[in-house]
């Protein structure tokens, strides 16, 4: 098998860890991109620490119709051409995850599994991980017919049944995806009308393979020894059960933000509380795209914000000079 | 990390004293990409305790059949013909070490 290793998997080489940097930025996803690119072009001595996921959920994303100059682009098409922007720009990146982010000495030091970074500023732009409901046969089937990433896994399902369990942008996109190959959908949603794009919605629902269980939650998925070979829902009238192959959940995402709960105030769902849209609880700290709670999850927001943020660190560094 | 046909698995897993891992992968798909150079910094990495080879399922779908894989990557462990442990989706370097590790300790 011939691998084709995209950009996104490039190491920079750079010694790790043995030096001050004025900024870190945490992410590898359309905003710590962004913010790198703009870094890199404001001369910021900083690094990337991208370990989790390179291109993050946007790379993830079978086609995205709405960022603007693309009427379709493959998501992981998109977040390659970005690193590679960043990278000619001269963006420094490490592969490598952060452990943990405390304030030392009026600087942020940064552990990693590999390194520790002392830096005057930080971007958070570690986005957000899709989010589980918890009901029985989720986890035990996880990678046997249950999935969180239609792009990757809808080849299984080829003239099989699927289900989709949620009602926002992601889960009608990746419906749509799934269209291609399923042979009937059911799309399951807990409301009685999606909160997707009316464009993409509409495109949906009126799709000849594609059944709707409106006001109805996943309350169990079943299956055998080879996987899932249905699901139970309860539905306005009673529990329900659906002969199914496939069970793909977009029910939501929790921000990766547990490395700076002690730098960052977070709200009640963990992103971080943003002021300003990148500026956070604390002046050494920005915040960009899925992984704050500024609501509007898409990549054309997550690139604004990574660029404002590293804007401003750049204000702060020539204020300080 | 060596690629191998679907039907060797069950030679490949009896072969060795070690743990060996089998990752289930596609070209077209972005998590293994993403996988591919954590796998690989492994196996040398922990080249003493595993044996990472990878499978293509387009290669050999019959191989994905029989062993109940219904989305990439994914990750079986075996030890002495036997899975013991599966992972589904990327998993970072640090947490896939420190996993596979931990199996080690337990099993060898």
């Amino acid at each position: 098998m011939s691998f084709n290793v995209s950009v996104g998997l490039v190491d920079s080489g750079v010694k790790k860890g043995e030096d001050s940097y004025q900024l870190v930025i945490a992410g590898g996803g359309p905003a710590a991109l962004s913010a790198a690119l703009y870094a890199a072009r404001y001369g910021i001595k900083h690094v990337v620490l991208e370990s989790w996921k390179p291109g993050g959920q946007a790379a993830l994303t079978a086609e995205i119709e709405n960022y603007p100059g693309f009427s379709l682009i493959a998501g992981s098409d998109l977040t390659d051409a970005m690193k590679k922007q960043a990278l000619q720009a001269g963006a420094v990146f490490h592969m490598e995850t952060v452990e943990t982010a405390v304030e030392k000495n009026d600087k942020i030091l940064v552990k990693t599994d590999s390194a520790e970074y002392t830096t005057d500023y930080l971007i958070i732009a570690t986005g957000a991980a899709p989010a589980t409901l918890g009901v029985p046969g989720e986890s035990k089937y996880y990678g046997r017919g249950v999935s969180f990433c239609a792009t990757c896994d809808a080849p299984f399902f080829k003239n099989k049944r699927a289900i989709v369990v949620g009602g926002g942008d992601s889960a009608v996109k990746e419906a749509l995806h799934l269209t291609h190959v399923v042979s009937e959908l059911g799309l399951v949603h807990r409301r009685d009308k999606l909160r997707a794009e009316p464009f993409l919605a509409t495109k949906l629902i009126e799709h000849k393979k594609v059944a709707t269980y409106w006001n109805s939650h996943l309350a169990e998925v079943v299956g055998d020894d080879m996987g899932v070979t249905g699901v139970v829902l309860d539905t306005p009238e009673g529990k329900k059960h659906i002969d199914t192959d496939g069970v793909f959940l977009y029910v939501g995402t929790i921000p990766a933000t547990e490395p700076f709960v002690s730098l960052v105030e977070l709200d009640k769902k963990k992103a971080v509380l943003t002021r300003n849209i990148v500026g956070t609880s604390n002046p050494r700290v920005f915040a960009a795209g899925d992984v704050t709670n500024n609501g509007f999850r898409q990549v054309v927001t997550a690139v604004s914000e990574g660029a404002r943020a590293s804007a401003a660190v750049f204000d702060l560094i020539q204020n300080e000079e | 990390m060596r690629l191998i046909p679907g039907n060797t698995i069950a030679e490949e897993t009896k072969a060795t004293d070690k743990l060996t891992l089998i990752d289930f992968s596609a070209e077209w798909c972005g998590p293994c990409k993403m996988l591919h150079p954590v796998l690989t910094k492994l196996t040398t990495e922990l080249s003493d305790k595993i044996n990472i080879l990878t499978v293509d399922i387009d290669k050999d779908p019959a191989a994905a059949n029989q062993f109940g894989v219904r989305g990439v990557p994914t990750m079986i462990i075996f030890h002495g013909g036997k899975e013991i442990d599966r992972m589904v989706g990327f998993k970072d370097k640090a947490s896939l070490k420190r996993d596979l590790e931990a199996l080690a300790v337990g099993t060898l």
